[in-house]
């Protein structure tokens, strides 16, 4: 059983509408990554299931109970913040201990409450330091100690990392997903981030213009996105997309893409023209011509972590972003250059060029 | 003859009855005609400062900047003929963007039809044709930034200066904007400076980068150079996304196999790293004095999962976490009392908390001085260098 469910959750302010009719069930003890472009409604989300707001209609119901109507402290959750929110003329321990004091532990449940937090999150040699004595890094592990403490069964993570640096980013991004298990927690966690979306969610739930447009694991959504604007958002660099015209050929259907006639194994309903998807990473690149290889121009190659972006263009003009690793990089020239490609059909994605949807089962 | 070059820069700033900050610290480098140089380091490096020293908006303490060999030191910033495009992006409000990106040409004095050839070719490769007839305010942070990068790139200064040119951008544009904007600079031959605190930003556009850290030059290179072979502890730490795994190690001479023990994080257990006498160079083996504090480095997508003793060292671990990204696999290897990663393309079926073993290849390895910081070798055996 789903221990959060939203129902139809709607929200508006005055006019506009900034979520329209949401559901999600979030299994207990799973993490959804909820994650989209700013300004979708992603931290008003947050604010509805804890209570901040209310919803103008819908249901959300935590472990089965409907809890609107119920105040924020009631509600039994745990919060992180981008901002961090920590009370200045606190200390570190002191901000952990908080919500355990509310509660109004002993000050040996509190101790030992906030020690094993802090030990977790290694954040044991600052307690006693005041918030403007700590580094954005610890402020951000105090922050979450916080929201972790009570031993919450919902947390609530508000882009807990947006404000820290690449480096303790990264780190964080690589632990959080064993700390989030071993608290045994039901997290909903809001990112803009795509990387961080697919490394920490059990689940992403793509959101965007104030509804979910895809709710799937991480792999179906970068394999087989809804939407080409889903197919965008994740991957970095973004998929290529071209629009195609099909045409009827000797198998059936098929589209001329980058001067080469690809055949459609599915014949896609009408002659509507379609969008055809191409991850940076799935063109082959050869240096010297290849039996199947189509001859493009090598405009710039713009190393990227351990993989290079390479800007083609093909011979009607258009451009196309592939990757390659570094070593296979190292051998291209720093300015134009000639180069092969070869695209194998089975990575190609169809989307129909008028609602932006994919075509299932439609691949060449 | 360099297009620019920094000769011993430094700034001081002095506050009445502060302590004076030195910001920027002796710093040499040059500037050939036509390259790009990204200044790399995270805020209060000391980057933007030299930056501002060479646009003119800063006084040089002490040191020389040239263009050529011109002194630039006491020249007005319109007298220098640098372009420059502005973190703030310091736009004209009651101009079109139209108007704001052909400013510069026209005080230059180009002819109309030049001018307006050129604006139109900048604002299809940053992707603003649409908006060429609005008026700042009415723009997003990414639109204004990209708009303030067209009036700096239309011009055909010495020398072009970017303050983060592409902080703001909208994160699908980043990857085409950077490859056009590459393309853009080396076809026209553009020298450029930028400042960025974003290392995949100055790896993807700059042919060397200066990496700086408390207002000291640590590094000037190529992104190579500083993946493959950084000068000491702070760049390789810093470089690489994820950066360089690093073991700090106490070394310990043998008959036919010397050791770098790891101290483990209960610190009772020593775990320890063969290197056999006859696959390392002798420049290494002299390197190794008993008892000396040395760190080994080795870059994540350098790590290979599984046992290869001909290759390097083999360290047991337990997988802590694998992460898919589309294009790469992330892998946190708990080892040696200390977090690993290793980065691998495409997927790797690799399940949390199953045994497993890491080969650290000989000749991927760096090696540090633990006291210096300084690096070493890197590549440990004759057989290939670290790459």
């Amino acid at each position: 059983m789903s221990y959060l469910s939203l129902d139809h959750v709607t929200k508006r302010f005055k006019r506009e509408t900034v979520l329209d009719g949401v559901s999600l069930d979030v299994a207990e003890g799973e993490t959804v990554a909820i994650f989209g472009p700013s300004g979708g409604g992603k931290t008003v989300l947050l604010r509805l299931i804890a209570g901040v707001l209310d919803p103008d209609e819908g249901d959300i119901r935590i472990d089965g109970r409907s809890v609107i109507g119920e105040p924020p402290e009631a509600r039994k959750l745990g919060m992180a913040f981008q901002n961090f929110a920590l009370y200045p003329h606190l200390t570190a321990f002191d901000n952990i201990a908080s919500p355990l004091r509310a509660l109004r532990q002993s000050e040996a449940e509190v101790r030992q409450g906030v020690e094993r937090v802090a030990e977790l999150l290694q954040i044991g040699h600052v307690l006693t330091h005041l918030p403007k004595a700590l580094s954005n890094g610890q402020k951000q592990r105090t922050s979450l100690a916080r929201s972790l403490v009570r031993g919450p069964r919902l947390l609530l993570l508000d882009d807990p990392l947006r404000n820290v640096d690449a480096k303790l980013r990264y780190e964080m991004r690589i632990e959080l997903p064993r700390l989030l298990k071993q608290m045994d927690a039901t997290v909903l966690y809001v990112t803009q981030d795509y990387k961080e979306a697919m490394a920490l969610g059990d689940r992403i739930a793509v959101l965007d213009d104030s509804s979910f447009i895809q709710i799937d694991t991480p792999a179906a959504i970068y394999r087989e996105p809804a939407s080409t604007k889903v197919a965008r958002l994740l991957g970095d660099p973004t998929i290529n997309l071209r629009r195609v015209r099909p045409a009827a050929s000797t198998h059936g259907v098929s589209v001329d893409l980058f001067g080469q006639s690809l055949p459609l194994h599915v014949k896609p309903a009408g002659a509507a023209d379609l969008v055809v998807g191409i991850r940076p990473e799935h063109i082959k690149i050869s240096l010297t011509a290849t039996e199947q290889g189509l001859p493009v121009e090598l405009d710039a190659v713009t190393p990227l972590n351990v993989r290079s972006v390479l800007l083609l263009r093909t011979k009607d003009g258009g451009e196309l972003l592939a990757s390659c690793s570094e070593a296979e990089a190292a051998r291209l020239p720093r300015g134009h250059g000639k180069v092969w490609l070869d695209l194998s059909p089975d990575d190609l994605l169809l989307f129909d060029a008028e609602t932006g949807e994919r075509l299932s089962g439609a691949t060449p | 003859m360099s297009a620019l070059t920094l000769d011993h820069v430094t700034k001081v700033y002095k506050v009445r009855r502060e302590p004076e900050v030195r910001a920027v610290d002796a710093v040499d480098m040059t500037v050939e005609d036509g390259e790009i140089v990204g200044l790399l380091g995270s805020s209060g490096c000391g980057k933007t400062s030299t930056l501002r020293m060479i646009a003119g908006f800063e006084d040089v303490t002490s040191g020389e900047i040239r263009a050529g060999e011109r002194r630039l030191n006491e020249l007005l910033p319109a007298a220098r003929n640098i372009a420059m495009a502005f973190e703030g992006y310091a736009l004209y409000p009651p101009l079109k963007i139209r108007d704001n990106i052909a400013f510069g040409l026209l005080r230059d004095r180009r002819p109309r039809a030049e001018v307006d050839t050129k604006v139109q070719e900048i604002a299809a490769l940053l992707e603003i044709e649409d908006i060429l007839e609005r008026y700042p305010p009415t723009l997003s942070g990414g639109q204004q930034q990209r708009t303030s990068l067209a009036r700096a790139l239309a011009r055909n200064a010495d020398v072009h200066l970017l303050d983060e040119p592409m902080s703001q951008l909208e994160p699908q544009l980043r990857a085409i904007l950077r490859a056009r904007i590459k393309d853009f600079l080396i076809e026209h031959k553009l020298t450029t400076i930028f400042v960025t605190h974003d290392q995949t930003e100055a790896l993807a556009l700059a042919d060397r980068i200066a990496v700086m850290n408390d207002g000291r030059l640590q590094q000037y290179g190529t992104g190579d150079d500083l993946k493959d072979r950084p000068a000491n502890l702070y760049v390789a730490s810093f470089i690489g996304e994820p950066p360089m795994n690093i073991f700090d190690t106490l070394a310990r001479r043998g008959e036919a196999v010397h050791r770098l023990a790891v101290r483990t994080k209960d610190g009772d257990t020593e775990i320890a790293l063969d290197l056999p006498r006859d696959r390392i160079t002798d420049a290494v083996g002299g390197d190794l004095q008993n008892g000396r504090k040395l760190a080994l480095g080795i870059r994540p997508h350098q790590v290979r999962l599984g046992s290869f003793p001909d290759l390097g060292p083999v360290l047991k671990g337990k997988i802590t976490s694998n992460q898919w990204l589309g294009d790469q696999t992330h892998i946190g290897i708990e080892s040696a009392g200390r977090l690993v990663i290793a980065v691998f393309d495409g997927n790797v079926a690799a399940p949390i908390d199953s045994q497993v073993e890491i080969t650290l290849p000989l000749a991927k390895l760096h090696l540090f001085d633990g006291d210096s910081d300084r690096a070493l070798h890197h590549g440990l055996t004759t057989e290939g260098t670290a790459a």
